[in-house]
């Protein structure tokens, strides 16, 4: 019998809640490549761990920043 | 919603008198306009060119905040065969109408790779 593996997922607290951040800039490329992963896809709200709020404001961030080539759309994995 | 309402003019009762194109005020707002130009020009005279560009802002009643030029930097994917750009971030308080002009005319010239503008407070 495989013992059904318990997994108590640790309560990830929004970082941007912590520093009570009201605007995500879009010019911050070194804080929204830590959303992204390498492929320059937007990391999903479980793995990064933000609030509902937080992870809309991250993804429109993102987007802008790639429309002003501060970020890849798409980048070949290495 | 409401003074589209009563812009109407009505057929029954007291007609109430439409809102002219003038007397809607249109306020102020605050924009941030990024601007990616040509990595062939000399930044020394990415400044002042944009100044005047920004001269039909001033000239509408807005005010530039703050023009900040942050010299050549590598784009993220090819723009026009570009891998490089000057990138400058414009702020500035103005009408809307006046920042559609400001892209416009800064989309006719052709050292501008891109521009974008985006409202920082808007909710």
């Amino acid at each position: 019998m495989a013992k059904p593996v318990l997994r108590k997922p640790k309560k990830k607290v929004c970082q941007f809640c912590k520093e009570k951040v009201s605007y995500v800039d879009y010019k911050d490329t070194t804080l929204l490549r830590k959303f992204i992963s390498d492929r320059g896809k937007i990391r999903a709200r479980r793995v990064t761990g933000n609030c509902v709020q937080h992870q809309r404001d991250v993804a429109t961030a993102v987007k802008n920043a790639r429309e002003v080539a501060l970020l890849p759309y798409t980048s070949t994995a290495r | 919603m409401r003074a589209g309402y009563y812009a109407q003019p009505s057929c029954h009762g007291n007609a109430v008198a439409a809102l002219s194109p003038k007397e809607v005020k249109t306020a102020m707002r605050a924009y941030e306009v990024m601007v990616i130009l040509d990595p062939d020009l000399e930044e020394r005279t990415v400044a002042p060119s944009l100044d005047t560009y920004l001269n039909v802002v001033r000239q509408d009643g807005g005010s530039v905040e703050k023009v900040d030029v942050w010299g050549r930097r590598r784009l993220a994917y090819e723009i026009d065969k570009n891998a490089e750009g000057i990138y400058a971030v414009i702020e500035l308080q103005a009408e809307p109408a006046t920042v559609k002009e400001l892209d416009r005319q800064l989309g006719l010239n052709e050292s501008v790779l891109r521009t974008k503008v985006i409202r920082p407070d808007a909710r």
